[in-house]
């Protein structure tokens, strides 16, 4: 006989708030319908009735863990209107703060999905390698989290000591290459947990419109950073990861290998970093009426800013759409006669981000 | 000089983009292709759009002083953004869900925050919406002040 199991929107495996309502036939999955909401705090709203300085600061606080790379968007769909030039050095620091951003958010990710699997040991390696990227934020930003290093036309702070950050982050290469990489690809019970479980089809992939890891992981090979190059990744070449499995396992080896394309982009960035000056006015931006739309590829993927202008203090709008609000959907997919069991695992894998889900 | 096989086929993307019913011409911009098109078949965009490969990134809503809304589909393909700006007609628009499945949440967030009526669309419900904010609280100049409906 058929039953619902609510899930949340107190989560067992998550620590944000949202429902998924599973209904099985003994212990296999027959549908799932997801509930958000549950954290709604109008950021887009809040946006356009604050002046475009204090908007940077605001946005930054859609996510606690791609906060960087909201602010650094609203950034850019505010320089596209008004038309402003980024200095050479601001980009490439831009570029180096979005790569570190990313190695901690898959890095946060890539710990969890240890700890569902029972595999405490890597967990702890894991979380290990992540303290050390923080550390590197905090040496290069002060702030652990929301780094506040954008500004509308560059940057608030400098890389004062790029050598010593490359060292840094090529002994943090040397453990993800070495012990957690080769973890997620080949250990038994890695693989044996993972293998085969949420399968999203590449045709699925394409029918919800997922975006990042977990469309590479069903071989789309859609990335902003390749498709409309931005900030220096024109300069320094990019790679895109691809699986073509769709299940867990294929997200987890797109996030690991991802962790070691960010490792040389951040690397050949410190060694490639112009001189010259961060910011390409002092002051408060002016934004002419206008409008932009801005892509940009967060750890979690696509990230979407409608950004329009009437030339007065605040933006008139701002859209704001997020990697989880079209992956979050796709769970209905993955889910379908899957194990009752598997649940929390197959959610994990998308890296759900209710924090930017809700807004 | 000779057009190149890609200049032929992105003149023949922009003229499909054209040929769909209600659009109109395409102006290229930094950021993508836009097309203003108040009176766009939006079901034979997303169509269209669907055969031209195109995925859609999602859709933007702008409250306007008459009461309608202005809505924006955001679409990619490769190195492509295209964006087909529209307006609501009674602030009601076809909806493109049972077309396109990522349309469905998108649809029902505007819904919520503008209050737009997407006809046809399976299920519009409130997706983040708070139940103490009225439905199109967007439009609202204050709309921490509203009275919180009843249940």
């Amino acid at each position: 006989m058929p039953y619902t199991i609510p899930v949340g929107p107190y989560h067992p495996a998550l620590e944000e708030p949202y429902k998924v309502n599973v209904r099985c036939v003994a212990e296999t999955v027959q549908q799932v319908t997801v509930d958000v909401g549950f954290s709604f705090r109008g950021i887009e709203l809040l946006a356009q009735r604050r002046e475009w300085v204090p908007d940077v600061t605001l946005i930054e606080r859609v996510c606690g863990i791609c906060s960087n790379v909201h602010a650094m968007t609203f950034c850019r769909a505010a320089e596209q209107i008004a038309g402003i030039e980024v200095p050479g050095r601001a980009v490439y620091i831009r570029t180096i703060i979005s790569e570190l951003e990313r190695l901690h958010s898959h890095l946060l990710w890539a710990g969890l999905a240890a700890e569902f699997m029972g595999f405490q040991t890597l967990f702890m390696e894991v979380y290990t390698v992540r303290e050390q990227v923080m550390d590197l934020l905090e040496t290069i930003s002060g702030n652990r989290v929301n780094y506040g290093m954008n500004r509308i036309g560059g940057v608030n702070r400098d890389i004062t000591d790029p050598k010593s950050a490359i060292e840094t982050v090529q002994a943090m290469a040397k453990v993800i290459e070495k012990d957690i990489v080769t973890a997620f690809m080949n250990n038994v019970t890695a693989k044996g947990r993972m293998g085969g479980v949420g399968r999203l089809t590449k045709e699925q992939a394409i029918e919800w419109g997922v975006v990042g890891p977990v469309a590479r992981a069903s071989g789309l090979d859609i990335d902003v950073r390749d498709d409309r190059p931005y900030l220096a990744y024109r300069d320094l070449g990019f790679k895109i990861v691809t699986q073509p499995e769709g299940d867990v396992r294929a997200r987890v080896v797109v996030r690991a290998l991802e962790l070691l394309e960010s490792i040389r982009v951040i690397t050949e960035a410190l060694r490639n970093l112009p001189s010259g000056p961060l910011r390409a006015f002092e002051g408060m931006p002016a934004i002419p009426p206008g409008e932009a739309v801005v892509f940009t590829e967060a750890p979690r993927g696509e990230v979407v800013y409608y950004v329009a202008s009437d030339g007065g203090r605040t933006p008139a709008r701002v859209k704001i759409r997020t990697p989880s609000f079209v992956n979050i959907p796709a769970l209905e997919a993955m889910t379908m006669g899957q194990q009752l069991g598997n649940i929390s695992l197959i959610q994990a894998s998308v890296d759900p981000c209710i924090s930017c889900t809700d807004r | 000089m000779e057009p190149t096989a890609g200049d032929t086929a992105r003149a023949d993307f922009i003229a499909r983009l054209t040929a769909i019913p209600g659009s109109a011409q395409v102006e290229e911009r930094g950021d993508g292709l836009w097309i203003s098109a108040p009176h766009l078949d939006v079901e034979a965009m997303a169509r269209e759009m669907k055969t031209l490969g195109c995925r859609l990134a999602t859709m933007t809503g702008l409250a306007r002083d008459d009461g309608e809304t202005t809505i924006i589909y955001h679409y990619a393909r490769g190195h492509d953004v295209i964006n087909f700006k529209t307006a609501t007609s009674g602030n009601a628009v076809r909806s493109i869900a049972p077309l396109v499945r990522p349309a469905s949440w998108i649809e029902r967030e505007i819904h919520d925050f503008f209050s737009v009526d997407f006809i046809g669309h399976p299920n519009l419900i409130p997706l983040i919406r708070p139940a103490e904010l009225k439905q199109g609280f967007f439009r609202d100049p204050d709309p921490g002040s509203t009275t919180p409906e009843k249940p």
